[in-house]
């Protein structure tokens, strides 16, 4: 039954249960479309004597037959307790008798003898993705097609934060085939984007006219020995230059280059569970791994316009100022006699209290520097 | 979380497994493919309580996922036919009984749709119209998310895989030799031969000095094929799955692949002619699922078993040399430390310090 050839649109395995070898988006969505009727990926849903009549149609049963199948296969065949008496889901029943529930009793045991609180990780978990699983547009124009590909892109944290490089998601992007990467890097939120240069102690007053992500615009995705540079605003440079010289001097694979802005997500060539890279701000690098390709469904939220879709995002603690405990911080101090210790973090009231006199006058020597904390986007 | 689960979490795991080959185990040997004999079994072991006492929605919703994953892995090949039909009434039981709202879905991979056609094609053509039910009422449900792959993938390989150990006697019979049997190139292959012995003949000079062929290739082939077929037929026999009569239907008007030979034997179970299995066979039902439940677990290794170290080169020399163990063993207790020694740690173990001595 195999193909005469292995046909590289189907996605398989490179490493079992790692990652695929790389194929094409496009044309992937292309083979499901191929194989399947209308009315499996639509989001219409039929209703039961259509069902019922369709089926009929389609296997040439009779009506006894099929009034019989209505009954045996049918949702209440599966219930295991009296209808009246529907136990309590949250408590494992007092004599298991499978495998699975007699661990877990062991467990609920355990835990009742014990104080724990519950987990605020647990709780919100879901929460992104509860607030807009099943939305539909207002116009229709904005509904996502039938039978389009959805794919789901984790976005890690930068390799200089020591703490969640390898293996903790920063944020979970769901796009669809039709979003181009531009988009992507748009929704892509780093703490780096926002940073502020420059020493402001003589001067705390003075908004910052530029942050980091207005003055540095440039930005590459790398996707299977292909830069995809963003090349949409005038000041925005082509930072993939340097790698490709340095790779051709070296003897490597030649890499090629595209526009991020003109590239969608459709036209890919990928490897799904395969870490790729996304650079901006000139060293800020984040690996970015396509988890899943699949195609819509009626309980996807269809609305195009909240694309790029945020379906969970990694809440970091907080770093709170040095002398309230209470406020993030917000201010950065070095080389300061006022401070507790080198380098020391404020928050703003904080800060001018100690440093500043009431008519705003700077006390003693330091330097100051605005801080954003990695937390910001909680 | 205050830590990572650990990878695989989200589609394997034991013992949910091993309730699940329970229960498979148990529809095998009811050697039925009827939806009625599933619920029974279903409604019996009181398996929809799996998803009671699940303290959080995440670990709920993560649950379901590895539900229904295994549920898949039964549905897909190499497993029997009839398993792979007892899997499809798990996707539907775990899918309807799950407890998140809104529920979680059955992935189907691309490449595994092939196999998927061929099964409802196979049901189709045996009449068995509750495995098409089931399905279409899953697909109407819109239980499906066509995927390119089973499982989310991020990257994460692991150390010490934790992967099923397939139950050997859930496994579908090869038919690749049946198939082989029937069709004709064997005889294709016997006449190839003849055609070229004569050529062979004809040639003067060739003749008699040059083989490229064994000559009895083609009887060579069909003695190994029917010595498989009888292995297999044994085997299989032994283990309490009943015979499919394969063989003994070689003589009648069929069409030529052996796929409509298996498939009548199902046949004769067609969902209009179900009977009930005899009162006796479901008393012994209760027995043989705990013999062969031993039986699968010699098949597969013990996973916690240590590995064994290979024998020191002091053994072997012992081994080869004929002395028994037992002779040479003198505790030499060390009685003074060389200097430089004193301070490490003398080894605790019976046998004699070789670098002492």
């Amino acid at each position: 039954m195999a193909a005469a050839y292995p046909n590289t649109n189907i996605p398989d395995y490179e490493y079992a249960e790692v990652n695929t070898k790389p194929f094409h988006i496009g044309s992937f969505r292309q083979e499901w479309m191929n194989r399947l009727e209308p009315t499996e990926y639509s989001y219409q849903q039929q209703d039961e004597d259509t069902f019922h009549a369709n089926f009929a149609e389609e296997t040439g049963v009779g009506a006894e037959t099929l009034a019989e199948l209505k009954s045996i296969c049918s949702i209440d065949s599966l219930r295991c307790h009296p209808e009246d008496e529907q136990p309590d889901m949250e408590v494992v029943p007092p004599n298991p008798t499978l495998k699975t529930l007699i661990q877990r009793k062991k467990r609920q045991d355990y835990r009742a003898s014990l104080k724990v609180t519950k987990n605020r990780h647990d709780i919100y978990a879901d929460e992104l993705e509860r607030l807009t699983a099943g939305k539909r547009p207002e116009d229709v124009t904005d509904l996502i097609p039938e039978g389009e590909v959805i794919l789901t892109i984790n976005v890690y944290y930068p390799a200089v934060f020591e703490k969640f490089t390898y293996n903790r998601s920063h944020m979970t992007l769901l796009m669809t085939g039709s979003h181009s990467l531009a988009e992507l890097r748009d929704a892509i939120c780093c703490v780096s984007d926002l940073q502020v240069c420059g020493e402001f102690s003589n001067t705390p007053d003075v908004a910052p006219d530029f942050i980091s992500k207005d003055h540095y615009k440039s930005a590459f995705f790398f996707f299977e020995g292909v830069f995809y540079n963003d090349m949409r605003f005038p000041e925005c440079q082509d930072i993939s230059k340097t790698t490709m010289e340095w790779a051709k001097a070296r003897n490597f694979p030649s890499f090629t280059q595209a526009k991020m802005e003109d590239t969608r997500m459709a036209d890919l060539k990928v490897k799904v569970g395969f870490p790729y890279l996304y650079c901006h701000q000139g060293d800020c690098e984040h690996l970015v791994i396509i988890t899943d390709v699949r195609l819509s469904h009626r309980s996807d939220c269809l609305d195009r316009k909240l694309f790029p879709l945020l379906t969970h995002k990694h809440r970091i603690v907080t770093q709170k100022c040095a002398v309230c405990h209470l406020f993030i911080g917000r201010w950065f101090t070095t080389d300061d006699h006022f401070a507790p210790s080198d380098p020391c973090l404020f928050c703003d009231k904080c800060f001018r209290m100690l440093h500043y006199d009431a008519q705003g006058n700077k006390l003693g020597d330091f330097l100051a520097y605005p801080y954003v904390d990695r937390g910001a986007f909680n | 979380m205050p830590h990572a689960p650990p990878p695989y979490s989200d589609i394997f795991d034991e013992l949910l497994t091993e309730d699940v080959e329970e229960l498979l185990g148990r529809f095998q040997l009811s050697d039925s493919v009827r939806y009625e004999v599933f619920a029974d079994i279903w409604r019996q072991m009181c398996f929809s309580d799996v998803f009671r006492g699940i303290p959080s929605l995440a670990e709920l919703k993560r649950f379901s996922r590895v539900t229904l994953a295994t549920a898949v892995n039964y549905f897909l090949p190499p497993f029997s036919y009839q398993i792979r039909v007892g899997g499809l009434y798990l996707m539907f039981a775990f899918y309807h009984t799950q407890l998140c709202r809104p529920p979680v879905r059955i992935r189907l991979a691309l490449k595994d749709w092939i196999y998927i056609k061929k099964f409802l094609g196979d049901s189709a053509d045996a009449g068995h119209s509750d495995v098409l039910y089931i399905y279409r009422k899953l697909d109407a449900a819109k239980a499906f998310y066509y995927t390119a792959m089973p499982h989310v993938l991020a990257f994460q390989k692991q150390r010490k895989p934790k992967k099923a150990a397939v139950c050997a006697k859930f496994l579908g019979r090869a038919t690749a030799v049946h198939e082989l049997m029937c069709a004709d190139i064997l005889e294709e292959l016997g006449n190839l031969q003849v055609h070229y012995e004569q050529l062979k003949e004809a040639c003067p000079e060739v003749k008699g000095q040059v083989a490229m062929t064994h000559r009895d290739l083609a009887s060579r082939l069909t003695d190994c094929m029917s010595e498989f077929i009888s292995w297999q037929q044994r085997s299989f026999s032994s283990l309490g799955v009943k015979r499919k009569k394969a063989v003994d239907e070689d003589g009648e008007e069929e069409s030529d692949s052996s796929r409509a030979r298996l498939l009548s034997s199902i046949k004769q179970k067609s969902y209009s002619c179900y009977q009930e299995a005899p009162k006796s066979r479901r008393h012994r039902q209760a027995e043989t699922v705990e013999s062969l439940s031993c039986g699968a677990e010699q098949l597969q290794d013990p996973p916690a078993r240590q590995k064994k170290r290979p024998p020191s080169l002091r053994a072997r020399t012992q081994r080869s040399l004929g002395e028994s163990r037992e002779d040479s063993w003198t505790q030499t207790w060390l009685l003074s430390v060389p200097e430089q020694k004193e301070r490490l740690p003398v080894r605790s173990t019976k046998q004699p310090a070789a670098q002492y001595a």
